[in-house]
């Protein structure tokens, strides 16, 4: 019989240590407290790095982030936009810094081409008239969430459990190993079995954290001790994109300095500031004007672009010196597996901890080759050469391009998300209505996705990009609510547009000027007044007395609606 | 703290758009080591920014009122926009189902350039993925250059008249050109307005304190030549100087037909001409509101050409002038007509006047006239925009969309139409079968004759 392995994150480290474990024969459960990518996954920066970030000070890293990027492109190209990216110097920055990071990038073999400011102005005509000259890097934009999705996919595919919004509360010992994982489930289960509340057991051969920021919690369960250096980083989601290329400052010291062109955003960020609870910190002003500031150096119109929300992520970073580094922003961004039997004489239990977005595959792939090695499995890992679930056949994209009977971007978008997927998704006959305008998502696709997640709008938003355009959900939730009713009971479409509504609203706070404070009016007045959401008889559990309203019109009423009385 | 400036910032991005067909001579003065905005680009952002989703846009759009496959002007400008990538996403062919009325960009209450959206993924539809080989395209070009035509046609007014509406070639046009037979071709003036003016000496008023230029634009030149007749006496008998400066197409039927190259050819030699009548002391008028229209609105949101600014400042309908600078409501009052225009009119808006917020300046005025009534026939458009109406395949919509007008003219009092615009007046006679009269005719019987 196979092994059981339990996974806990259900981000994209969690999911592609649950993939290459389920590939190499494991038996796998992953269990993530909230939805896939709730934690650090979703709230990135979705940067697919070349490594040229890191190649001044940080060189292991940068080796490992050029060659995972060069990975992903092969098995994950509907995850990626192939954006390139700049490290710009302005006037003013150091040239020997831009000699360094040239050298930095020669070194770690990370690919360069130094343009000048007017050639680097050429493909970005917004980059500030001040910029000297620009390092070509292959970076690119990378969307978290549907790799994290494809990951998850793919190890259910391979015969892993996944289950969503099952956090962890306790880890089962055995004298001081682990034997197991005792975890409740924080919503309703449509999926699955169980419900909410209810706590389950799992009994596994081993437990592999990869719980990211929280991995310090839980070690703990099991006493052990994983000091975790994380830090909050802001970010900041223009309306519109001012740029199509990735673009960094070139300069030692980096915060909020690079913008990243996402779908139809773009996004600015982040800081770095060392927090304790990666559940608990503050979300401040001062932070989001702070990217606003620093991206406009770079690229000036930024600053008086619309912008629709601001997030904050935690860095699961760790420090194998404490002490010895002064500074977040210095701590390396190289990954560590500790295995907490030969570190802590804790046996079945392993956390994975550090590292990027970038290099979750190579993460991943250590991990379960340290498993592996636990349990005398000899089976090679695939990861780095199998492609993931719509990725596999990229002809499809130019192949389908314009049918599925829909609008040009809108068929086009559809497109780009469900890679190859999308003739299974949007193939129907069915009348196939546009649900959310401003990110051209139609109704088969959110409808594929509830079947995929159930009545979880938070999830289906991260599955499709519905309700994150310009409107943050104010013209769609009620229709995505729509969708759920379908298949679900009244008031599970409630709270599921409810909690949507409330989550595009938390984002929304921190961008409150121009253009989106009039967006959050109108959204408001819509919601609140013409839905009456605020104070809907229906949400509060009242009953409605019918019988006070009158019977309506006499039965010879104008049909049109109109008057009667003769003209 | 960021708002403040914010509007200001949009506003003033939006007048410095450049044009999306690139300039053909640089301006050497200036250094420009970047062209930030290559051919055939916009900057379009601050009007995909502006654009909070409300659908007023929707609801004033006569093409989506009766086609709901229509997807609408707040598709065919933000949204699209938005969710094109760069050089990557072709645009929808529907952005030619837009009539390109312009409802959109006035009804608009967050100011977002719908009309400057709209010409620009026209343009580029035209541009990238209309065939320049297929029939539509040549059908399109032959009715956005109606000056080429026009021009054409007045050598032999009689012929054309006689040929463009005869049975067998209407027939064929309609089989080989996609063009409806059921329209009836616009007659042709024997003697074009130009021709006109040339022989009566030109203006009769010198005046170096009142002037006006006069772009008459193609159809009071080569078919409505009373119009223009009526224009010159009525300002004349205000003591204005009329200059009739060189002039082209003003680039509306282009516009509407994504022919964006040709428009600018156009615009330049429009610019450079009105420039001068401007710098000589003259305000340029237009007697027709799409005209007028395309030199204050379009032209600098579509092109960056020296002194385009100064001609959109300057421009007035010639209604609108009078009513700015004359005592025009006492002049009517103290009238009387009597004879061809004393009539009870039905009256239509057109939509680039409605945009321009002239559409009740008709009303207003003729309501005191001794001798003639006049009726609003309501807010609807016409339906014909233009060129639109003259395509084989978009004449039901066009039918459709002016039903409202014609039934609301049916119920007015009277039985002969007014409008500004050449082809809503068309739209108009061909739904009810009334003559359509311009305001100015009734103006000239009312203080002239």
């Amino acid at each position: 019989m196979a092994p059981t392995v339990v996974v806990i994150g259900g981000g994209a480290t969690g999911t592609g240590t649950a993939r290459d474990l389920a590939m190499r024969g494991f038996d796998v459960t992953l269990l993530e407290r909230g939805n896939l990518t709730h934690g650090t996954t979703g709230r990135t920066h979705g940067h697919l790095h070349s490594g040229g970030r890191y190649a001044v000070s940080d060189q292991e890293s940068a080796v490992d982030c050029i060659e995972e990027n060069r990975i992903l492109r092969d098995i994950a190209p509907h995850c990626i936009e192939d954006t390139g990216g700049l490290f710009v110097q302005l006037e003013g920055d150091s040239d020997e810094y831009f000699r360094e990071k040239l050298d930095g990038c020669a070194e770690c073999g990370i690919p360069t081409d130094v343009i000048s400011g007017e050639e680097a102005r050429r493909q970005e005509p917004y980059l500030t008239e001040k910029t000297k000259r620009a390092i070509r890097v292959p970076d690119g934009a990378l969307d978290p969430f549907r790799l994290a999705v494809a990951n998850a996919a793919d190890a259910i595919e391979h015969g892993a459990r996944v289950e969503t919004h099952a956090e962890v509360v306790d880890l089962l010992t055995d004298e001081s190993d682990v034997t197991g994982v005792r975890f409740r489930r924080q919503g309703p289960n449509y999926l699955g079995e169980g419900s909410e509340g209810d706590v389950e057991t799992i009994e596994a051969d081993h437990v592999v954290s990869a719980a990211g920021a929280w991995a310090g919690q839980v070690a703990a369960m099991a006493d052990v001790d994983v000091a975790m250096a994380i830090s909050k980083g802001a970010m900041v989601v223009t309306n519109v994109r001012q740029i199509d290329t990735v673009i960094n400052r070139c300069l030692p010291k980096d915060e909020g300095d690079t913008i990243i062109p996402h779908e139809t955003t773009v996004l600015l960020g982040a800081n770095d500031e060392p927090v304790d609870d990666p559940d608990d910190y503050p979300e401040e002003q001062w932070e989001v004007d702070m990217m606003i500031d620093v991206a406009s150096e770079m690229v000036p119109i930024v600053e008086n672009a619309r912008m629709i929300r601001a997030y904050w992520g935690v860095r699961p970073l760790y420090d194998p010196n404490p002490g010895e580094t002064e500074d977040t922003g210095d701590v390396t961004r190289n990954y560590f597996i500790l295995d907490h039997e030969e570190r802590d004489g804790v046996a079945g239990f392993t956390s994975v901890v550090g590292g990027k977005l970038t290099t979750y595959r190579e993460m991943a792939e250590s991990v379960t080759d340290h498993v592996c090695d636990r349990f005398g499995v000899d089976e090679p890992c695939r990861t780095h050469e199998e492609p993931l679930p719509g990725s596999r056949d990229q002809s499809i994209l130019e192949e389908y391009m314009d049918r599925f009977d829909l609008r040009s971007p809108v068929a086009k978008r559809s497109v780009q998300r469900l890679g190859d997927r999308a003739p299974e998704v949007l193939g129907s006959e069915d009348p196939n209505p546009v649900v959310c305008e401003c990110e051209a998502v139609t109704r088969a696709e959110v409808r594929d996705a509830i079947e995929d997640v159930g009545p979880d709008l938070n999830a289906v938003r991260l599955r499709t990009r519905a309700s994150m355009g310009n409107c943050q959900g104010g013209f769609c939730t009620h229709r995505l609510g729509a969708e759920v009713y379908h298949d679900h009971e009244a008031s599970t479409a409630r709270d599921a547009v409810d909690e949507l509504y409330q989550e595009r609203w938390k984002g929304q706070r921190h961008t409150l000027w121009g253009r989106q404070l009039s967006q959050a009016m109108l959204n408001h007045m819509l919601h609140a007044t013409t839905m009456n959401h605020d104070a809907d008889p229906g949400l509060r559990g009242d009953t409605v007395d019918f019988a006070a309203f009158d019977a309506g019109r006499k039965t010879d009423a104008a049909t049109d609606g109109g008057s009667t009385n003769g003209d | 703290m960021r708002e403040q400036h914010r509007a200001d910032e949009a506003d003033r991005r939006r007048r410095t758009t450049d044009g999306g067909v690139a300039a053909e001579t640089a301006d050497p003065g200036q250094p420009d080591p970047v062209e930030v905005f290559p051919e055939g680009e916009f900057d379009l952002r601050p009007g995909a920014d502006d654009c909070y989703k409300c659908t007023t846009c929707e609801t004033s759009c006569p093409v989506a009122e009766v086609d709901e496959s229509f997807p609408g002007p707040k598709f065919q400008g933000p949204e699209q926009w938005r969710l094109k990538r760069k050089d990557e996403i072709e645009i929808d062919p529907s952005i030619t189902e837009c009539s390109n009325c312009l409802r959109c960009d006035t009804s608009c209450p967050s100011g977002v350039g719908l009309a400057q959206m709209h010409n620009t993924a026209r343009g580029e539809y035209v541009d990238n993925q209309l065939p320049t080989l297929s029939i539509k395209y040549v059908r399109n070009r032959i009715l956005a250059n109606y000056r080429t035509s026009a021009r054409l046609a007045s050598v032999f007014p009689r012929t054309a008249n006689f040929v463009m509406n005869f049975g067998p070639v209407r027939w064929a046009m309609e089989k080989v050109l996609h063009v409806p037979s059921e329209r009836d071709f616009p007659e042709f003036a024997t003697q074009t307005f130009r021709e006109w003016w040339a022989e009566r000496g030109g203006a009769q008023v010198s005046n170096p304190d009142k002037r006006v230029a006069y772009f008459h634009g193609c159809y009071a030149n080569y078919n409505t030549t009373e119009v223009a007749k009526a224009m010159v006496r009525v300002y004349e008998h205000f003591g204005y100087e009329i200059l009739v400066p060189p002039q082209k197409c003003s680039g509306t039927p282009m516009f509407a037909n994504g022919m964006l190259d040709d428009a600018r050819r156009h615009a330049v030699t429009n610019v450079e001409n009105l420039v001068e009548a401007i710098e000589e002391g003259a305000d340029v008028i237009a007697s027709c509101t799409s005209c007028s229209m395309a030199l204050r609105n379009e032209y600098p949101e579509l092109f960056d050409i020296d002194g385009i600014e100064t001609v959109a400042e300057n421009t007035f309908d010639a209604l609108e002038y009078l009513r700015i600078n004359e005592d025009l409501q006492g002049a009517i009052q103290d009238a009387t007509v009597s004879g061809e225009f004393a009539e009870a009119f039905a009256y239509h808006a057109p939509c680039h006047a409605r945009n321009q917020g002239l559409d009740r300046q008709a009303i207003e005025l003729f309501r005191d006239l001794d001798g003639v009534q006049i009726e609003d026939v309501g807010d609807s458009c016409s339906g014909i925009s233009g060129t639109y109406g003259w395509k084989e395949e978009k004449y039901e919509t066009s039918m459709e969309i002016g039903a409202e007008m014609f039934e609301h003219m049916e119920a007015a009092e009277g039985t002969t139409g007014m409008t500004e615009c050449p082809t809503c007046g068309m739209q108009m006679e061909h739904g009810t079968g009334y003559d359509v009269h311009h305001p100015l005719e009734v103006l000239e019987a009312a203080l002239v004759e």
